[in-house]
């Protein structure tokens, strides 16, 4: 029953998302050149996508799909507590990358990224001592060698920190 | 002439930075392909950034190395711990793993690395020989045959998610709207971008494609908090030596295996959506079929381990020889490697091989040098191979994601290729868990823009819609992306349903209708043989309804 209300969440979840890029296929300029209009092709997509999602909704109401074992015993805990238990791991991998992502204008490539897969190490590896030396090693000897190959073997220029910024924000300099 | 350009091309790798750059390029593979949950694409994508700063024909050498050593590299896992690396070694732990632990894992690996280098040969020589052959085919497509070739491959890549057949063309035609979005290529007007500036460029779809399938593989591993903290693998020793001599013997005698599941595995290849993974398993079923013993395998057999290892190996010469003659990636990993082509100013598409001679069969020749490198190579990284498994994963995790966030920002400085990364990481994490396929939806972001240039060319032609239906190769594809829509129904179907009789029957008949209007000699021929088989079938379809009937 769960993966049928999943399924059918999912299928009302594409019939939306067809409609709302199908209002803004209306919002593409119509060019006074060319044969196939920039809106024909999307819109093509998005009717066949449109098609197949009320299928796959019709299917999701009607179909009592079987879980299997496997799954079934895979499956998160009752209540919000036991879906963030289930989903912890990939949730903070993503709340760090996004953090990551964040901060890269202010830190830069190095220290963001060393940050990034430093606490991304702890939060799944544990926070123990010997955890935190180990993860440091880790996190700096990994990053810091391909910055280095990156900066200094490639020639890419990753992005820099922003201290002067960092501290102004800081208040430590004016 | 083939041989003027094999010499040039053979020329152009000889160096010793090349070389250098090919055997890490296969170790790296190796170890790649051994872990299990790192998939050989992701490899071949890490390596990517690395080639940036190399000439084309070095770089694309590197990364078929990666691709070659990758593709070997699951049978270490296989054999050893009974777990593949990837997908495509999953048939190899059926034999592999009983005869490694009675007590000849030394056996099984070198019958297993023998295996690969043979079937990597034969779809090298196939590569060499069949590419140039279907470039001239593919001289013959017009928009139209384009445009359907597109649709195709989408669909065949669906219908392989089986009774997830909806899921997958619902993955397929998401990958076909995200490519959409950015300027029209055609006309260069701005679509879907939502006001954003930084939409205005699209995604660029290496990002999409890592978001998608690295990012979201990575996090599938860690979310068992308890599977995250364990090594990769426990079991594995040391102490094996691959017995070479005994295992190219055992091979050798079982040749005939060796080609008819590396001509599987080619051919597998050249279907554009199946892979090493099918190609495994199909060389395994006929070898199984064939045998005079077939109760004996599963239970560590030499012929169990030699077709699915022969076939894996040859998989990516097929897929190499449909992306490189006609621009058309057949798998997740070719998706890469045309990306890798395209960062090197390397546009893969019939003429692609006559005009860039000396490219085209380094390439040729870097899939072939990788293989005998693969041999060399396998008994030194079977040690390393068997340090990185005491990794454990959310280590490997971690760091890997750290990497890919360096190695997109360098693809083209921009960090919102990084956000891209992100979006579809978390995109490609939730199809996975909702069960939808992710290898349509990467062939749809692939292959969209194919799809909507070549239907721009036919429209700018004429607005008449007929040429589809009356172009043979369009009328060809279309016919058989019908049939591979049909085909998991068909499956699920077979011997309860009246209509599933005559289904291979009317395939054949229909496909050979194309032919028919193919004009010349030859391939009417081979369409009047392929009707005359329909009807034939279609004969022997009624015999069995009416006596099942009765």
């Amino acid at each position: 029953m769960e993966r049928l209300n999943k399924d059918s969440a999912v299928a009302i979840f594409l019939l939306v998302l067809c409609g709302v890029f199908f209002a803004a296929s209306f919002d593409i300029r119509v060019p006074t050149y060319g044969v196939l209009l920039p809106s024909t092709w999307p819109r093509a997509i998005i009717a066949a996508l449109g098609v197949l999602s009320l299928i796959y909704l019709f299917q999701s109401l009607t179909n009592s799909q079987e879980i299997p074992e496997d799954e079934e015993q895979a499956l998160p805990q009752p209540g919000f507590s036991g879906w963030l238990a289930y989903w912890k791991n990939p949730i903070w991998c993503f709340v760090l990358f996004f953090a990551y992502l964040a901060t890269l204008p202010v830190f830069g490539m190095l220290i963001s990224g060393i940050g990034f897969v430093f606490l991304l190490l702890n939060v799944l590896g544990g926070w123990s001592a010997k955890n935190l030396v180990f993860h440091a090693i880790v996190a700096i000897g990994c990053i810091g060698a391909m910055w280095s190959l990156f900066t200094y073997g490639l020639g890419v220029i990753l992005p820099p920190s922003d201290f002067p910024y960092l501290l102004t924000v800081l208040g430590v300099s004016s | 002439m083939i041989l003027e350009n094999i010499a040039t091309a053979f020329g152009e790798l000889a160096n010793i930075k090349t070389i250098i750059l090919m055997l890490v390029g296969v170790a790296g593979g190796l170890v790649a392909g051994a872990i299990p949950g790192f998939t050989i694409a992701m490899a071949v994508v890490l390596t990517l950034p690395f080639t940036f700063g190399m000439p084309a024909t070095q770089g694309l050498a590197t990364m078929v190395s990666v691709l070659v050593g990758g593709l070997s590299g699951g049978l270490m896992a296989g054999i050893l711990t009974g777990i593949p690396g990837t997908p495509s070694s999953v048939a190899t732990t059926f034999d592999g793993f009983p005869m490694a632990r009675r007590g000849e894992p030394g056996l099984a690996l070198g019958i297993g690395v023998w295996s690969s280098f043979c079937g990597g040969i034969i779809s090298a020589v196939l590569l060499v020989t069949l590419a140039p052959q279907l470039a001239r085919i593919g001289l013959e497509f017009n928009p139209w045959d384009y445009f359907m070739l597109v649709i195709f491959a989408l669909t065949i890549t669906a219908s392989l998610a089986g009774k997830n057949m909806v899921k997958g063309l619902i993955a397929g035609l998401v990958g076909l709207l995200v490519r959409t979005i950015g300027e029209d290529e055609a006309a260069g007007i701005a679509r879907f971008n939502f006001g954003s500036d930084a939409m205005l460029q699209g995604f660029n779809f290496i990002a999409v494609l890592i978001g998608l399938f690295a990012f979201s593989q990575l996090l599938s591993d860690v979310r068992d908090p308890a599977q995250a903290k364990k090594a990769l693998m426990d079991k594995g020793s040391v102490h094996i030596r691959i017995e070479h001599r005994r295992a190219l013997r055992e091979v050798l005698t079982r040749w005939t295996i060796v080609l008819r599941s590396s001509i599987i595995g080619v051919f597998t290849g050249i279907l554009p959506g199946a892979g090493g993974s099918i190609a495994n398993i199909l060389a395994y079923d006929q070898a199984k079929k064939t045998s005079k013993h077939p109760e004996k395998f599963g239970t560590g057999i030499p012929d169990g381990i030699i077709a699915p290892e022969s076939s894996n190996n040859a998989v990516e010469g097929g897929a190499l020889i449909t992306m490189m003659a006609l621009g058309i990636p057949g798998d997740v990993t070719t998706a890469v490697m045309l990306g890798a082509l395209l960062i090197h100013d390397v546009v893969p598409s019939p003429t692609f091989i006559a005009e860039e001679p000396v490219l085209a069969y380094s390439i040729f020749i870097a899939f072939f040098l990788a293989t005998f490198m693969m041999v060399g190579l396998q008994s030194f990284m079977l040690r390393v191979f068997v340090k990185v498994t005491r990794v454990k994963m959310y280590v490997l995790t971690a760091v890997i994601l750290g990497f890919c966030g360096i190695g997109v920002f360098a693809l083209n400085n921009v960090e919102y290729d990084l956000w891209t990364i992100l979006w579809f990481g978390i995109l490609g994490f939730l199809m996975r868990q909702f069960g939808f396929p992710l290898a349509p939806m990467i062939l749809g972001v692939v292959l969209g823009n194919i799809a909507e240039l070549n239907l721009a060319r036919a429209f700018a032609i004429t607005t008449d819609l007929s040429p589809f239906f009356t172009r043979p190769w369009s009328l060809f594809f279309m016919i058989v992306a019908v049939f591979s829509a049909v085909y998991p129904m068909y499956q699920d179907k077979r011997g309860t349903k009246t209509w599933t009789l005559y289904y291979p029957a009317l395939l054949l008949i229909a496909v050979s209708v194309p032919l028919f209007m193919m004009g010349g000699f030859i391939r009417p021929s081979i369409g009047f043989a392929i009707m005359v088989g329909g009807i034939y079938t279609l004969y022997k379809a009624r015999v069995t309804h009416k006596a099942t009937a009765a």
